[in-house]
């Protein structure tokens, strides 16, 4: 995959073995005796470090797990430990609940904020506007937390979702009861949107602005209109990088833990509505884990979630770097 | 001008149909609304930026911020936590990212790199409730710490490290290839070459990841209410209950309004606002600089 | 192909055409007058730098997309000026087309790259199969794509590529091509296909030809003007100007170059 970013690894030419043949430098690792090869192992040792941490990471979880409870059970619409139910069904069916609505809205808003900067905005004026997408990433989940839940939840109650309500209760899952403390899914959605906002953008904006200049300004010299350059050049072209920031800003939305757990509800049913409160599996895990202590199986049911939602962040995070070609992302939080 | 024959023959200059004007409406509308969108983004953060400040500010006092004095509505002991925590955690993420990220931009060939390289990305991209599951499993109950500080500190290092590792090889794999291979070519060894060429160049960059991860860090919460308990004094030890910021805010945000407790839990989220903020501000004033500086290298 | 008394007069008139940067003294392109008459391949060469891209970048309004310049004088189209208020560049740049140096198919098949601006005003897909039919057997394609319609366009080579865009340009049937050295990322062979293409093209199209090449002005040019730091310096018929230039900086353009 060629992109015009530069990207030093694959941009970086090998080093001659030999450089030159005015230095006298022996070829290290060639010649060095049996004694020299530990300590040549050692400076490659730390860059191990990550490996090992998601070793570590994997082996704790499962030990912890000792897949205790796994089976068709596990995966049930029963969660009750006094009687020893652990089917977490209820909570991986509400992290998707809140997931893939907050997906839909921060991909859409997404490509609207990142073709508006890449397409219609003049430079100055983008310079200015996307770093307040950005500033989105550096606000601390338990923030929004507290903002969502004691200020926006009671909003949410008494005026938004009323009027959703009214709207288009006609529809299926619109119609239920409206909670008046406003807590639930739609104010998870609406938390887990902001939250996905700036990886969405920033990876839509990105590719969008690796179109070649060339190529927007064919569309146009065919007399396309900056819109019709966009929908039927630049975002065919720029396909893989707007994939990435759909799976990436899912991950997001579904590892979200404390803001998810201040303004869901903590609930262990399964959502009616929209306007229902539930819970979602990372929100239950940190929620329960205080219950666990002494309580092996307890504990071991929870690990086992956590097993359950590390595979599926893993997943969604190596096919969704499969196309960023850039070495890394790193202006924004988790990506 | 209509019985001109150019303008016939220029029609298509002033099509009027209605496609015409449709595509060309569209475009214009869609201009002008799209940018709209940014309200999206600006609005929210002023909103929270505004409410958060006006239930905490009115109250914060000097006192409350300093009194590290176990009665009392103050975030002394919080504050003192979050810097002992962080101090402690920050050290331990820089000196295995460090060694780490230099390691892989320098020593591994290329295919090994790519699969530390991933690693460090999946981890990034882990939940941090997960971390939290690790440390709790790992240090509070297989280590035998229980709930204490170094639980907590090694857990939050743990999470931080992949940033500031990831930074650290790519500042180094970035120093531009010329003055690598003068360096390497002139015979220094590799360890001379990191030290005295590599490291002055990758300063900078390494500089805003540590700020980076200690601003993403900083706003955790997970990680640390599962590894850590609560404390009203601050750490005494290692092995020390301790209580940060965001944890303070997590135990208090859902307490009655009468108790106080809810506007502790505010003024603890205006001092991780101001903290983050400043931090992200000093990442891009050093990123700035030091965008500056590479751009001279290359000169 | 109007068969119109337009035949007469020049297609594209340019009057008095300056361009200027923001917070730059000199103009990029100084008080440029020139008419360009139906069925005549003009190049316009000159050294790099010197405003040729500019300039034919003024023809379709092009220029606008480029922050901080500014267009003075007229560019009459037909006798319309083209950056008349109520015209708008969408419209212009349908009748005035452009290929660019590099080819740049966009990531679609060969049909909807040949089709793309035709898909855009809602022909008829009887219409639009003629036309780009058409227009891939005018830019000399059709024989090696007719079998591969719906293959990516980038499976195409470099020249392949570019007579491509050639026959995208040519299927919304504007009036005038632009062409802003064309051939000069293709390699001999297929730099010859395209230069024979636009021979065959000046027998219906205004072909305007940037081209760093004297020799390539010599094989396919009526007519060469040349360009010297945004100054139009002189324009004649092919041979005149390669064989006779009136003005020493021509003189000493074009033996520099042949030398
Ligand atoms: N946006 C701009 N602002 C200021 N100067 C510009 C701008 N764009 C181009 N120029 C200058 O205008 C001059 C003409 O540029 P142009 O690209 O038209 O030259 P050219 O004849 O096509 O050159 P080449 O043969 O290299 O393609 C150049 O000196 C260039 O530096
Ligand atoms: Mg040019």
């Amino acid at each position: 995959m060629s992109s015009p970013v530069p990207d030093p690894v694959r941009d970086r030419q090998p080093i001659p073995a030999a450089a030159g043949p005015s230095s006298p430098v022996p070829s290290a690792p060639a010649r060095a005796p049996f004694a020299r090869v530990l300590s040549g192992i050692v400076p490659y040792l730390p860059a191990a470090v990550p490996a090992v941490m998601l070793i570590i990471i994997v082996v704790a979880l499962v030990h912890a797990s000792g897949f205790t409870n796994f089976g068709l059970q596990f995966f049930s619409l029963h969660f009750d430990p006094p009687v020893d139910q652990w089917g977490i069904a209820v909570f991986l069916i509400g992290s998707f609940l809140v997931a893939v609505p907050a997906l839909f809205f921060s991909m859409l808003f997404g490509v609207g904020l990142a073709v508006a900067s890449t397409a219609y905005l003049p430079k100055l004026v983008t310079q200015v506007l996307d770093p307040f997408v950005d500033l989105l990433a550096g606000i601390p989940s338990v923030v929004y937390g507290i903002w969502a839940f004691i200020i926006v939840a009671p909003y949410f109650g008494s005026t938004v979702e009323p009027t959703i309500h009214a709207y288009l209760g006609f529809l299926p899952g619109f119609s239920g009861p409206t909670q008046s403390g406003g807590t639930g899914i739609m104010l998870a959605v609406f938390i887990l949107t902001l939250m996905a906002l700036p990886i969405t953008t920033l990876l839509i904006r990105d590719s969008l602005r690796a179109v070649p200049k060339d190529l927007w300004e064919s569309g146009l010299a065919l007399g396309a209109t900056r819109w019709e350059v966009v929908r039927r050049v630049a975002i065919p072209y720029a396909r893989r990088g707007i994939f990435s920031a759909a799976f990436l800003g899912f991950g997001r939305a579904f590892g979200e833990t404390v803001a998810v757990a201040m303004v869901l509800g903590s609930a262990t049913v399964l959502p009616s509505s929209v306007y229902a409160i539930g819970n979602t599996m990372a929100a239950e895990m940190f929620e329960l884990l205080d219950s666990a202590y002494g309580n092996s199986q307890f504990l071991a049911a929870l690990s086992e979630m956590a097993v359950v939602l590390l595979i599926i962040s893993l997943v969604v995070n190596v096919v969704g770097r499969r196309f960023i070609s850039r070495l890394y992302k790193e202006q924004v939080a988790g990506l | 001008m209509a019985a001109d024959l150019s303008s016939t023959a220029n029609s298509i200059l002033f099509d009027r149909s209605a496609r015409t004007v449709w595509r060309i409406g569209f475009d214009r509308w869609i201009g002008r609304l799209l940018p709209l969108l940014f309200l999206v983004a600006i609005f929210p953060i002023l909103s929270l930026v505004y409410y958060i400040s006006e239930k905490a500010v009115p109250t914060l006092t000097w006192n409350v911020i300093t009194s590290t004095s176990p009665y009392g509505d103050h975030l002394g002991v919080a504050i003192v936590g979050t810097f002992e925590l962080y101090l402690f955690a920050t050290s331990l993420a820089v000196l295995f990212g460090l060694f780490g990220g230099v390691a892989v931009a320098e020593f591994l060939p290329e295919s090994a790199a790519n699969w530390v390289r991933t690693s460090a990305n999946l981890l990034v991209g882990t939940p941090s409730v997960i971390l939290g599951y690790m440390g709790y499993i790992t240090f509070c109950l297989y280590f035998g710490w229980g709930l204490t500080f170094e639980a907590g500190a090694v857990t939050m290092a743990f999470f931080m490290t992949p940033y500031i590792f990831r930074t650290a090889d790519l500042a180094f794999t970035s120093v531009p290839a010329p003055i690598r291979e003068a360096a390497l070519g002139s015979g220094a060894r590799p360890s001379q070459y990191i030290l005295k060429v590599g490291a002055p160049i990758a300063f900078p960059q390494i500089l805003t990841g540590i700020f980076l991860a200690l601003a993403i860090g900083v706003g955790e919460t997970a990680p640390i209410v599962l590894t850590t308990t609560a404390s009203v004094l601050v750490p005494q030890n290692l092995h020390s209950p301790v209580t940060v910021l965001t944890a303070l805010i997590w135990e208090n945000y859902a307490q009655a309004p009468s108790t106080g407790l809810q506007t502790i839990a505010f003024q603890a989220a205006f001092l991780i606002l101001v903290i983050v903020l400043v931090l992200n501000v000093v990442v891009r004033v050093i990123s700035t600089i030091y965008r500056k500086r590479l751009e001279g290298l290359y000169q | 192909m109007s068969g119109t008394g337009l035949d007469m007069g020049p297609v594209l008139s340019v009057r008095g055409v300056s361009v200027r940067a923001r917070k730059v003294e000199r103009p990029l392109l100084d008080q440029i007058s020139i008419d360009f008459a139906p069925r005549s391949l003009t190049a316009l060469v000159g050294p790099s730098g010197c405003g040729k891209s500019t300039f034919v970048r003024t023809l379709n309004r092009m220029v606008e997309l480029t922050p901080g310049l500014r267009v003075g004088g007229q560019v009459l189209y037909l006798g319309q000026d083209i950056y008349a208020r109520n015209v708008n560049p969408v419209l212009v740049r349908r009748r005035i087309g452009m290929v660019f140096q590099r080819p740049t198919v966009f990531p679609i098949s060969i049909f909807e790259n040949a089709a793309f601006g035709l898909r855009l005003v809602h022909e008829s897909n009887e219409e639009i199969d003629r036309a780009v039919a058409q227009a891939l057997q005018r830019s000399g394609l059709w024989e090696e794509v007719k079998d591969r319609l719906d293959e990516p366009a980038l499976s195409l080579s470099g020249g392949q590529q570019q007579r491509l865009c050639i026959a995208r340009a040519l299927a919304v049937r504007p009036k005038v091509i632009l062409l802003d050295e064309p051939t000069s990322a293709l390699d001999p062979a297929a730099t010859q296909r395209v230069e024979s293409t636009m021979e065959t093209l000046k027998e219906d199209f205004v072909l305007i030809l940037v081209t760093h090449n004297v020799g390539q002005a010599a094989r396919v040019a009526d007519r060469v003007a040349f360009l010297h730091s945004g100054r139009l310096i002189e324009v004649g018929p092919t041979a005149d100007i390669l064989e006779r230039p009136k003005e020493a900086l021509t003189e000493q353009f074009i033996t520099g170059r042949f030398t």
